[in-house]
């Protein structure tokens, strides 16, 4: 099995896209980098056949910063498998009153969420790798 | 001078260390260097279908700035609005070898990394300040 | 004429809140036609409730701010008649709930005023139904960077606290305005205004609350709420999209609209106030 895409959004206006990509790269360096990796998702959607192959047909969890979902919609329109739609913006919702930093800094609480987010985008990856060794 | 607004596009390649690099000195130009002349513009909501971001940069200058040569913001610029009126690349300022490198998670910039991050944000203001001069 | 309710309480064993609203449901049925509408076997097996749902009016009783009866119901898709909350039940009657999940006398004599209200007879009131708003409407617009702040035009007026009221004879619908949405970015967090409550001119109807701050909504009109728009509940996002439309907040039958109107902007007045708020502020 080819390993999961978990691509990121990466908004730069707001936390919430610096959030998703840090989520994405705590996930894709460390907690799952034999499952997973990641992908620009700018390249994905300019850089013709090269990009698209990246995520065409394969299995993705995209990783928004809000419900704009850009990552999710570009991914969906390549033709990627999204198993599951993570938003930072519902990470928040758990946490009311946190203020999470800006699209440059994050605070503590900011970097909490992210890594609370990155956990259960881990524990997607281990449920998702585990449906396809039923499934083989 | 007149009142200008010039839009930057970067990307925020998270294939790379350029691309990290791209991303901060957007923001750092748009958050202090040029305030209120830059507007940051997103490139994710640009590809997705952003109508304000798409508008934008059809009635205003925009600078491109890309991690790397596959230069996906200028592309994505010239796909949904037209020319840019100037690009940036990374790799172009700081070398291939260290803008292709490993991407680095904010945790752990160093000192190395904002003196980077600094120079490219000083680029991006020559090239702001130039189009705001035309 | 005896009331008939489909009561869906919480029944949650988190506080004695949702204790209480078990209490209530089981008064309902003993004291009239009401059904209960079980939330546990509702999430599992809807085909039957669905039913009961859709031939009754639906109370659903909620023990405390997370309101899971309420969303339960929003996820069923049912409409819902009229909400009570526990919590706010027993401030408004000056009782104190307990801390632990025994249902004592005082929480037994809530559950009895919440009962008597529901089904206090009432003299017949005409059926409010919701008034048909257009589905899209016709926008000025105003450009500050690349953000776009949009202005209905038509039968809207606005207060001087951003939000806008659109009247149809006796009904109106209440929201804010594109530059309170945009002020306070992405919006995570709606706390209605309580249903069938009376509300004046420049009073809370409720708030919005992003990671930057909490907006009150200052209500533009005065009369009594007929309608929230239930799906904020879910996806306060949609005000984001568009608070004129999908993002609308409240319908209300009004009281004193003539009065109301004297200290409402119309659009041209209030698009210059946008426009100047736009400029002055940073996006």
């Amino acid at each position: 099995m080819s390993k999961i895409k978990v691509i990121a959004c990466s908004g730069i206006g707001k936390a919430f896209g610096l959030m998703a990509r840090e989520a994405v790269l705590k996930v894709t360096n460390e907690l799952n980098p034999q499952e997973a990796e990641t992908a620009c998702l700018a390249h994905i959607i300019t850089g013709d056949d090269e990009g698209k192959e990246k995520v065409a047909d394969q299995i993705c969890i995209t990783v928004d910063g809000c419900p704009a979902l850009c990552s999710a919609k570009s991914v969906e329109s390549e033709s990627g498998i999204v198993k599951a739609k993570f938003r930072v913006v519902d990470e928040m919702r758990n946490h009311r009153g946190a203020k999470a930093g800006t699209g440059t800094t994050l605070t503590e609480d900011g970097w909490k969420i992210t890594d609370e987010l990155a956990e259960k985008i881990s524990a997607k990856i281990t449920e998702l790798v585990e449906e396809a060794k039923s499934n083989a | 001078m007149p009142d200008v607004r010039i839009g930057v596009l970067s990307c925020s390649g998270e294939e790379c260390l350029g691309g990290t690099v791209a991303r901060l000195a957007t923001r750092k130009v748009m958050e202090e260097l040029r305030e209120g002349t830059t507007v940051s513009l997103c490139l994710p909501l640009y590809v997705a279908g952003g109508e304000e971001e798409r508008n934008f940069a059809k009635e205003h200058s925009v600078i491109s700035v890309d991690g790397c040569s596959k230069s996906c913001a200028r592309k994505a610029t010239e796909r949904f609005s037209g020319d840019v009126s100037d690009t940036i690349v990374i790799s172009d300022i700081l070398g291939e070898d260290v803008a292709l490198g490993k991407t680095v998670s904010a945790r752990d910039l160093t000192e190395e990394h904002y003196i980077m991050v600094d120079k490219v944000a000083e680029e991006i203001c020559k090239k702001v300040d130039k189009i705001a001069a035309e | 004429m005896s009331k008939s309710y489909a009561v869906l309480p919480c029944n949650g064993l988190d506080k004695c809140a949702g204790c209480i609203t078990k209490e209530v449901a089981i008064n309902l049925t003993k004291e009239s036609d009401s059904k209960i509408i079980c939330p546990v076997l509702y999430r599992v097996a809807d085909a039957r409730y669905n039913k009961i749902a859709g031939e009754n009016p639906v109370v659903v009783l909620d023990g405390c701010a997370t309101r899971c009866a309420s969303k339960l119901a929003i996820e069923k898709g049912i409409k819902i008649s009229k909400k009570i909350n526990i919590t706010d039940e027993a401030k408004a009657n000056n009782i104190v709930i307990g801390s632990g999940l025994v249902v004592g006398e005082n929480e037994l004599k809530l559950a009895d005023i919440v009962t008597n209200e529901l089904l206090k007879e009432e003299e017949q009131k005409k059926d409010v139904e919701s008034v048909i708003f257009p589905e899209s409407l016709e926008y000025e617009i105003y450009k500050k960077d690349k953000f776009v702040f949009r202005l209905p035009k038509g039968d809207f007026y606005f207060n001087e606290n951003d939000c806008w009221v659109y009247v149809i004879g006796n009904k109106a619908r209440i929201g804010v305005t594109d530059y309170v949405q945009k002020s306070l970015s992405d919006i995570m967090f709606f706390n209605e205004p309580a249903l069938s409550s009376d509300i004046e001119q420049f009073e809370d109807a409720g708030s919005i609350e992003s990671g930057k701050a909490v907006y009150e909504i200052i209500c533009p009109v005065s009369g009594t709420i007929t309608a929230i728009n239930d799906k904020l509940l879910e996806a306060p996002e949609l005000i984001n999209k568009n608070p004129y439309e999908e993002g609308w907040i409240a319908e209300i039958e009004l009281s004193d609209f003539e009065s109301d109107k004297e200290l409402l902007y119309t659009f041209d007045t209030y698009f210059d106030i946008l426009k100047r708020k736009v400029d002055e502020f940073h996006v």
